[in-house]
């Protein structure tokens, strides 16, 4: 079903898009990583402990933050990395069929002996394999960042805590020391495994999204127009749910909810390397287990994809304009 | 409504003027298309269609289109823009679901088996895009690739016959040279039926030239053409028949073997009241024409006579008739499209005075 040369031709056509995506979330989750290292904790505490009142727009407790972990799991809901997925699966996504029709290559693709299903499967295999390359780009940039950053730690003297009144006497009269270490002393990259996935399945979720409008349409850029009003319509939805108590009901029905990537940092933290992987026990605070948000997604872009395969398969091509 | 030309004013023709190509073999050498005519077997049907229509929203772009098309044969499609060409094409490879009625391809339906239709063609499409981002070497490459009947040598050669740079990028060619390029890739398959719309567009003379031989060249190899252009003069040079669509149906069909056997005679008379011969029947029809020049004399009238037949057995009658100012052209595929463009299928019907 999937197609060698149609594969062949697809990586030469996102070949581009796909190192431009992967170098820049390779280097910025470096970088990221090092930029963590250049924030002592403790500043970075006093500086968050200053947004408190806006906590619950967070993805976690603020308390998880003050963690290497967690400071470098913030990554994952970095700006930037949302914003090179999105587009490596829009524009992927959007390609497919509208994409084709426009240029007007469909044509003469869909002239030689291949199938419309394994058209899109093989499109499908070359944008999710690049998915797959674009994330674990990401783990690969915060692995290189855990493993050449060093950071400095400030020893505080020993002390003595005095039992009921909780105050703490230092032993000696020596002064806080700094001291220096890799930043893998703090952290293992392997913690950062379920936040790879969860976007890895969002990044599925918008390649099966697109792929649908693609397939139902002849214009790329009313493709590209749909999918960002859905997302935009999403974000707000999640954005509103979070803010007002009245509107909370919105996060059930937006793909945000499933994305935790920090969340599953934070459960690395307190359960260990299999705690996100569990479909049995609920998410402290939420009402599915871990494993069942990721999935989620992960079902729905594989819906939309199915909804792509069954409406191009039945749909006229029109001729190129 | 489908009109055959001949089974509608003489369904003995056909068969007379192939008979004759055969038994004369001095006329079957001086004309390699009468030649090229007996060669096709009309056992086996490449492409029919059955009441084929596809309908959108508010109009009809093909109604209950009936056609065979022979194995062996050129098959030409004429009409002016929207008359269904395209559409007739699209649907015959799968493209489109059809409204109603079907098609067999190759003994294959387009529409459950378009995998195994798209196996024994080789399309090109009238407005023929390729992928911008490669070379013209890796777009022949690709494209030979995809296909059972592909051949990378074969298609260079072709495309180096139509002196086309292979090392530009597509982004950069000119329209001739995409289509050059895309002539190339659909000329090399060696597929029992080549789908060719409007394959001379935006080409030079020459290459136009070295593109009909290519056609005629399938044609030799036994392998089926159906042929749509714009351009009368290669459908007159190429096909052995042809379908005329108008508004989406199927207006006219034509074989050029008859065609070549009509005449049109134009002169004025005086006094003389010109009548077809009672035993000609449908093959001779008499026009009264209206304009006249400046130079005819008050009593005397044009007549525009259309013959069908041999033009010998004509000829004493002609001379009976004493015209003056007479000429005599050999009715071309112009005055039949012509005819079928302005609505007038009957245009070998006329006034018998």
């Amino acid at each position: 079903m999937i197609h060698r040369i149609l594969v062949r031709k697809y990586i030469g056509q996102s070949l581009l898009l796909f190192l431009a995506c992967g170098t820049t979330l390779f280097a910025f989750a470096w970088v990221r990583v090092w930029v963590v290292s250049l924030l002592d904790m403790g500043q970075f505490q006093t500086i968050l402990e200053q947004f408190r009142e806006f906590e619950k727009f967070a993805p976690i407790d603020f308390d998880a933050l003050f963690t290497y972990p967690g400071r470098v799991g913030m990554t994952f809901d970095e700006p930037i990395v949302i914003f090179c997925t999105v587009i490596w699966c829009i524009s992927r996504g959007s390609d497919v069929v509208s994409g084709e029709l426009g240029r007007g290559t469909l044509e003469m693709t869909l002239a030689q002996p291949i199938s419309r299903s394994s058209l899109l499967l093989s499109h499908a295999t070359v944008s999710i394999a690049g998915l797959i390359g674009i994330c674990l780009l990401v783990w690969g940039g915060v692995s290189v960042g855990v493993h050449f950053t060093s950071i400095t730690e400030t020893v505080e003297p020993a002390t003595f805590r005095i039992p009921w009144v909780n105050i703490d006497i230092p032993i000696t009269e020596t002064s806080p020391s700094k001291r220096s270490l890799p930043l893998s002393d703090r952290v293992d990259v392997r913690t950062y495994a379920a936040s790879t996935f969860h976007l890895f399945c969002f990044g599925v979720f918008l390649l099966g999204l697109a792929s649908f409008f693609s397939s139902i349409d002849r214009y790329r850029w009313r493709t590209v127009g749909a999918v960002v009003s859905v997302y935009v319509l999403q974000l707000v939805m999640f954005g509103l749910g979070k803010a007002a108590e009245s509107l909370q009901w919105l996060l059930s029905f937006t793909f945000f909810s499933c994305y935790k990537p920090q969340k599953m940092t934070s459960l690395v933290g307190e359960g260990g390397f299999a705690a996100p992987w569990g479909l049995s026990v609920p998410v402290p605070d939420c009402s599915l287990p871990p494993l069942a948000y990721p999935l989620i997604l992960l079902g729905l872009g594989l819906l939309f994809y199915g909804l792509a395969w069954f409406c191009f398969r039945r749909r006229d091509l029109p001729a190129p304009l | 409504m489908k009109y055959s030309f001949f089974s509608l004013h003489d369904p003995n023709f056909a068969e007379r003027g192939e008979a004759t190509a055969h038994e004369d073999g001095i006329a079957a050498e001086e004309n390699p298309k009468a030649d090229l005519n007996s060669e096709i077997s009309k056992d086996y049907m490449v492409v029919t269609t059955h009441n084929l229509t596809k309908r959108y929203a508010g109009f009809s772009a093909l109604s209950d289109c009936c056609l065979n098309v022979a194995e062996g044969e050129i098959f030409g499609l004429l009409g002016p823009n929207g008359a269904g060409k395209t559409t007739l094409i699209r649907s015959l490879l799968g493209y489109l679901t059809p409204t109603s009625g079907g098609s067999t391809v190759c003994g294959f339906d387009p529409q459950l088996e378009g995998v195994s239709v798209r196996k024994q063609v080789a399309y090109l499409p009238g407005d023929a895009r390729l992928p911008r981002h490669m070379r013209g070497s890796s777009v022949l490459r690709f494209f030979s690739e995809m296909h059972p009947f592909g051949d990378l040598e074969r298609s260079r050669m072709i495309a180096d016959q139509l002196e086309l740079n292979q090392k530009r990028h597509v982004a950069f060619m000119s329209t001739g040279m995409r289509q050059k390029l895309a002539l190339a890739v659909v000329l090399s398959l060696k597929t029992p039926l080549l789908i060719l719309d409007e394959p001379t567009a935006n080409l030079d003379p020459t290459i136009r030239a070295i593109v009909l031989d290519f056609v005629l060249e399938a044609k030799r190899a036994g392998r089926t053409v159906i042929f749509s252009s714009h351009v009368l003069s290669e459908i007159e040079q190429t096909c052995d028949r042809v379908a005329f669509l108008r508004q989406g149906q199927l207006a006219l069909e034509l074989s050029m073997g008859d065609l070549h056997q009509r005449h049109r005679v134009w002169g004025s008379a005086l006094d003389n009241d010109v009548s077809a011969p009672e035993n000609a029947g449908e093959r001779v029809v008499v026009h009264r024409e209206t304009t006249m020049s400046k130079s005819d004399a008050e009593n005397s009238t044009s007549y525009r006579i259309d013959l069908a037949g041999d033009l010998a057995d004509w000829l004493p009658w002609l001379q009976g008739l004493s015209l003056e100012q007479m000429r005599i052209e050999p009715l071309g595929l112009r005055a039949v499209y012509d005819s079928v463009h302005f609505g007038n299928e009957n245009w070998m019907e006329g006034t018998k005075e």
